[in-house]
């Protein structure tokens, strides 16, 4: 059996993309499973999906904690522990991540001892952030060493059947551009044999004594604590005020942010909360001056220290 | 439109510029119905007592973490206004037992989606209005059942894609008209609002809270999962739905209806549907002049009756 596990962001297609694995899988007369994973977050934040295929019944449920082939659509995913990019790769795993650094240094990054590859993109474009799943579909029919050129093409065609021609080549020219580019590492990915319930360990169960309501209820006695959530790490662009054309008209940002992560400063000056913005970019497109921009996440890190959030408000 | 209301809210510049509600909350990024939200619970202030029907918003506030400031409580989909009373009820107990001071009271506030205010919450609703129960209901509508993947809902546009109303013609049904529905029950104050246009929404709030008994704050809550845009044009969608007369801005109180925002050229319905990827059959392959049309009509037929 062939166990698959893409995980990305919301709104990247990840859904999409096990499914598209999964129906091209099926075409090639495999039994599949196929099912995205969300939390309680959404649009933007870390969501993960996988594949099962198999030629017999499968019998396993739930998500794949012993992968076949894992892969990031994207990286910065890999240091947010709570995406849980990393589960149960041992060894025999491939781990594919989309990214422009080497495979050596994630390999000594992440301290895996597993087969990692990367996949180089050109140009970070956030209005080609949806197809960042179709991009790992390719690449993973190719590693798997299963699916035809032909097969893949007929399992997009099928599944985006709704969508307009123009959406369709667009993720055809992707998938099979991610096809080509995995050639020489085909078939590496090595299926594995079903876990079997013979061997099933069970969880460690802690059974908590029995509570009043009072104690037991799941009451929260804070005010305003989700600020402890940064949703900053769902965010793959980031928005930058450039303070020279910033006219201080902070009642547009900072009213408009729907997560209220645009705070004023003391002389009047919008300051964007980078461990809460979810990078929506509401603020870019209504910026009178235009002097908001958006910059690859990834270049930001680089380029400027995270500029912390004002605490609260001052009312 | 003579009488000039006594706002604190003139100008945009007027607005707060520190928010109450906290942030780090799990809605999608570019969530109109948030932004509408935390524009409107700034101006309700941290006094205030919210019962949430199951929807989207049942995901601000996930044990241990709350980006409110007063109290939250949680119903089923078609109980958030009974919950309401219970919470009023409770706190009248406690302030004629002298428990709790007067100063300590709470405004309760309802939070639901469209499937629960113009759906399965109607029912306990119309119950709560019967009663005049001292409360606001604040809906944001995202015209379909966001939470579990937009379905339709009571909400939910004529022509438009969800996921239980795909083809050509998208859903063949129409929106229901809530506003009308909460103003025949002569109730306290009823108004339309969007994030989009914050002074007029701040002035609403300003006004209902100034008031006692039931009020509708109802807000079109455009949705980038649902209605399938790009995040970033969340408000100019908003803006377009007032522009072109989809989204009347009006009110009612002392039993007449007022609209607080006239369309001055109304834009054509064009510019907003074609905006939103739950539009796209209108416009792909062919243009569905039928259909286009018949939206436009709908909005023109509403506007002649207009009279300010
Ligand atoms: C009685 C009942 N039926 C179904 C559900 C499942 N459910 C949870 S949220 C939701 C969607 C609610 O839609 P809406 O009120 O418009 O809020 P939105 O999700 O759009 O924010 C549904 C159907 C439920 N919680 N209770
Ligand atoms: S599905 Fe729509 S309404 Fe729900 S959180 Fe996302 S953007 Fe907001
Ligand atoms: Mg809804």
């Amino acid at each position: 059996m062939y166990r698959i596990r893409f995980h990305g962001r919301g709104g990247q297609g990840m859904k999409t993309a096990s499914r598209i694995l999964g129906t091209a899988f099926f075409l090639e007369g495999y039994e599949v499973q196929d099912a995205p994973r969300y939390g309680a977050e959404r649009r933007g934040a870390p969501i993960f999906a996988y594949v099962r295929a198999a030629k017999q019944t499968i019998h396993e449920r739930g998500v794949i904690q012993q992968p076949d082939l894992v892969i990031i659509a994207d990286e910065s995913l890999a240091s947010v522990s709570s995406a849980g990019t990393l589960i149960g790769i041992d060894k025999h795993c491939v781990l594919l991540i989309v990214s422009n650094e080497s495979p050596e240094s994630w390999k000594h990054r992440l301290n895996l001892d597993c087969t990692v590859l990367t996949l180089a993109y050109e140009q970070l474009d956030i209005h080609q952030i949806s197809y960042a799943g179709i991009v790992c579909t390719g690449a993973a029919a190719r590693l798997t060493g299963i699916i035809s050129n032909e097969t893949l093409q007929r399992a997009i065609k099928q599944e985006l059947a709704a969508f307009d021609e123009s959406v369709v080549a667009n993720n055809l020219h992707q998938a099979l551009d991610a096809y080509k580019k995995m050639a020489e590492h085909e078939a590496c990915v090595q299926k594995s044999q079903e876990i079997s319930a013979d061997n099933y360990q069970a969880p460690e169960w802690i059974t908590l004594p029995f509570d009043d309501a009072n104690i037991s209820a799941p009451a929260i006695h804070a005010s305003a604590n989700s600020v402890q959530i940064k949703t900053g790490l769902w965010r793959s662009f980031r928005p930058v005020i450039d303070y020279q054309h910033c006219k201080h008209c902070w009642w547009i940002c900072s009213t408009y942010c729907p997560d209220g992560a645009i705070n004023v400063d003391d002389s009047g000056q919008p300051q964007i909360d980078y461990d809460h913005c979810k990078g929506c970019m509401v603020c870019v497109a209504q910026c009178p001056s235009h002097a908001i921009s958006i910059i690859p996440e990834q270049q930001a890190e680089v380029a400027a220290p995270e500029v912390t959030a004002i605490p609260g408000d001052k009312r | 439109m003579n009488d000039k209301p006594v706002t604190l809210y003139r100008h945009m510049k007027d607005l707060p510029s520190t928010h109450l509600l906290g942030s780090g909350t799990a809605m999608c990024s570019g969530c109109g119905g948030l932004e509408a939200l935390h524009e409107i619970y700034d101006i309700i202030g941290e006094k205030s007592l919210y019962v949430n029907a199951a929807g989207c918003m049942t995901l601000l506030s996930v044990y241990p973490f709350t980006p409110f400031r007063g109290s939250w409580l949680y119903t089923a989909m078609a109980s958030a206004a009974a919950g309401a009373q219970g919470v009023r009820d409770a706190l009248d107990i406690l302030l004629e037992k002298k428990q709790m001071k007067a100063d300590e009271d709470m405004q309760v506030v309802v939070l639901s989606g469209d499937g629960s205010a113009y759906g399965m919450g109607l029912s306990a609703t119309s119950s709560a209005m019967e009663r005049n129960l001292d409360f606001i209901y604040i809906c944001y509508d995202n015209e379909g059942y966001g939470n579990t993947g937009q379905q339709y809902s009571g909400a939910t546009p004529h022509a438009a894609r969800t996921s239980t109303s795909k083809g050509s013609s998208g859903f063949r049904g129409f929106k229901k008209d809530l506003f009308s529905i909460w103003a025949a029950h002569k109730p306290t104050y009823v108004a339309t609002v969007i994030g989009s246009e914050p002074v007029d929404l701040a002035r609403k709030i300003e006004k209902a809270m100034q008031l006692k008994g039931p009020r509708l704050i109802l807000a079109l809550s455009p949705c980038p999962t649902g209605w399938d845009y790009d995040p970033q044009d969340s408000v100019e969608i908003g803006k377009l739905a007032v522009k072109t007369g989809i989204w009347p801005l009006k009110e009612y109180v002392d039993g007449k209806v007022r609209h607080t925002k006239l369309p001055k050229q109304r834009l054509s319905v064009d510019e907003y549907l074609k905006r939103q990827g739950r539009f796209n059959h209108l416009y792909q392959p062919d243009r569905n002049d039928k259909l286009i049309n018949e939206i436009q009509i709908d909005v023109d037929d509403y506007w002649s009756e207009v009279v300010e």
